[in-house]
């Protein structure tokens, strides 16, 4: 990469730790390390909730999928803006006006005890697992693209991160974010213009091929309890993930406990409503027109830089083979592109449709040496490919013009920095307010707390560095973690909507969240086929039926 | 509504442009969609 791309690279994470630190005023309290004593502005708490949602793996593997398999994944948000309104008016009240730290603590208030400890303990186990996720997955990438060692790679996105959360508290957290956020729309607006200068056709004829090779449906109508993208699972089984992440994770609840009341609060959950979909689609829209840009430039048979070389070290013969086949390929599939354009040009359909014919299958004829190339890479590395990962960045390493690419770059660290940040600072409260604070010592000083705070952020950050150094190895470790995430999340929400049910009673939630986990467990191994997105339908509602049962038959409620 | 807050006012009218910009995308998308994968 150009040094100057890596004067913008280091520039930048010197200013986001300096300006985070300088951000860390007024917490010498408690209060003001995890809640900025409730003072934050709406749009700062509303910025900060959309960065800690959006990581590296939207920047680098969202893109990914709008090349290799178009704009439908974006149905998987439409639920979100829903989901906003309803927190907005039933938890975000709640939570907000009962002063809590955590939403953990929120339960003990409705429940008892071992409710709170047991979401709160969940929260932990997923949430470190996951912030190790969301470090490795980029680090991976930059590891194989720069040759980097993994632990180099995990320490340039995290000990950033951890130092100014460390310092910081939440208001670091929000401030940094607020000013990533900024450079993140930044790098993706500068990056969807660019595509739209380089492609040689216009941006009429661009979306026409796009549409041709299936990359722009985005509305799929079918029902289907197996297929995660489609537009009912999206609103339905969407709008219950995201009541559940946004309602009930801690990562995302304090956030809007930090903003100075409820009114805001709730404005600020309103900020994802109004961008979350547009952006969505404009990040998977950059990665379809990188898949018009590559119809009329070479694209490397395996994106994958690590594997290319493993491969032409291993096989050079017939990734030799492969190669030639892949070259005339191209070129015939670059000649159907610009038919398709000069024949919609043409204005006779006949030519038009027939263009589009003859393109669709050169297209396919390309996409069958790739596919063997990919087999082949798997087959040599021991590895999945994960090739999808990589078109992003050798796009913008081999055809951004000198600062855009570090710009992309920094934003794609950026990202993965917001993300682990508001889940560090998040870990920290919980293991500290629901646990040492709870059980442990109740009664000290502000600053013993504030200590034990930073040393806490510090140990789930060395924590999740770790998980991210050893997660190559680790992979399918983590996905148990996040299979069994799925377990709980949606019955966790359902615990929360007992809590607005006046007659539930504590024994209720608590036997009716360990009946949710357990259902949706017996669907998930009973019914593997299952799309994830219907566990958080399946989990909630159980939760609430079952508690309400045991409810109505237990003792009543001694307030 | 004069025990209308100005943070009320605010949610209610963000509210509104929400509801309209979300849309506003639907269609763009469905627009996308329509004209370019026939």
């Amino acid at each position: 990469m150009h040094p100057l791309n890596w004067v913008i690279v280091v520039g930048w994470l010197a200013y986001v730790v300096v300006h985070g630190i300088r951000r860390s005023t007024g917490t010498k309290k408690i209060e003001g390390y995890f809640l900025a004593n409730r003072s934050l502005p709406w749009w700062a708490v509303g910025l900060s909730v959309m960065a800690t949602q959006l990581s590296a793996v939207t920047m680098i593997g969202t893109t990914g999928q709008g090349a290799t398999d178009g704009m439908r994944f974006v149905q998987f948000y439409f639920g979100l803006p829903l989901a906003m309104v309803i927190l907005g008016v039933t938890l975000v009240p709640f939570l907000h006006g009962s002063g809590v730290y955590t939403a953990y603590e929120f339960l003990e208030r409705r429940f008892d005890a071992k409710t709170r400890s047991l979401t709160a303990f969940l929260f932990l186990v997923s949430r470190a697992m996951s912030c190790g996720a969301i470090i490795s997955a980029p680090a991976v990438v930059f590891s194989a693209i720069f040759g980097w060692s993994i632990a180099w790679s995990v320490a340039i996105i995290g000990v950033p991160a951890v130092l100014y959360t460390m310092v910081g508290g939440v208001q670091a957290v929000t401030w940094v974010d607020v000013k990533q956020m900024m450079l993140i729309v930044t790098a993706i607006v500068a990056v969807s213009i660019t595509l739209l200068v380089q492609i040689p056709v216009s941006p009429s004829d661009a979306l026409h091929i796009a549409g041709a090779a299936g990359r722009l449906r985005v509305f799929d109508f079918s029902f289907s309890l197996t297929n995660t993208y489609t537009f009912w699972s999206g609103v339905i089984g969407g709008t219950f993930l995201m009541l559940s992440y946004f309602g009930t994770d801690q990562s995302q609840v304090q956030r809007y406990l930090a903003a100075k009341s409820v009114d805001e609060a709730r404005s600020s959950l309103l900020i994802s409503a109004y961008w979350k979909i547009p952006l969505q689609a404009l990040v998977l829209l950059i990665g379809v027109l990188v898949f018009v840009f590559y119809q009329f430039e070479r694209p490397p048979l395996l994106f994958n830089p690590a594997h290319e070389r493993l491969v032409r070290k291993e096989q050079p013969a017939l990734y030799g083979v492969l190669e030639s086949k892949y070259n005339a390929g191209l070129v015939a599939r670059d000649v159907a592109a610009r038919a398709v354009a000069q024949a919609r040009h043409g204005g006779r359909g006949t030519d038009e449709a027939s263009a589009m014919q003859t393109y669709r299958a050169q297209a396919a004829g390309v996409d069958s040496v790739r596919t063997e190339a990919l087999s082949l890479a798997e087959r040599v590395s021991g590895q999945p490919s994960r090739d999808v990962n990589y078109i992003i960045p050798r796009y913008v390493l081999d055809h951004l013009p000198i600062g855009l690419a570090g710009i992309f770059i920094a934003a794609v660290i950026a990202a993965a920095m917001n993300a682990i940040s508001g889940e560090l600072n998040s870990l920290s409260t919980a293991s500290v307010i629901d646990f040492y604070r709870r059980w442990v010592r109740r009664e000290a000083s502000d600053e013993h707390f504030l200590m034990v705070s930073r040393i806490a952020t510090g140990f789930w950050g060395i924590f999740a560095c770790v998980v991210a150094t050893y997660a190559v190895n680790l992979g399918s470790l983590i996905e148990v973690v996040n299979r069994f995430g799925s377990f709980f999340y949606g019955s966790i929400l359902g615990v929360f909507l007992l809590a607005m049910i006046p007659r539930a009673r504590a024994s209720g939630a608590f036997l009716g969240l360990l009946a949710g986990m357990t259902v949706v467990g017996v669907v998930n191994f009973g019914a593997p086929s299952v799309a994830f997105l219907w566990h958080n339908v399946i989990g909630a509602v159980t939760v609430v039926l079952v508690g309400a049962i045991i409810s109505a038959f237990g003792a009543p409620r001694v307030d | 509504m004069s025990g209308e807050t100005n943070g009320s006012r605010r949610f209610r009218r963000t509210l509104a442009s929400v509801m309209f910009v979300q849309i506003v995308t639907l269609c763009a998308l469905w627009f996308l969609q329509w004209r370019y994968s026939a």
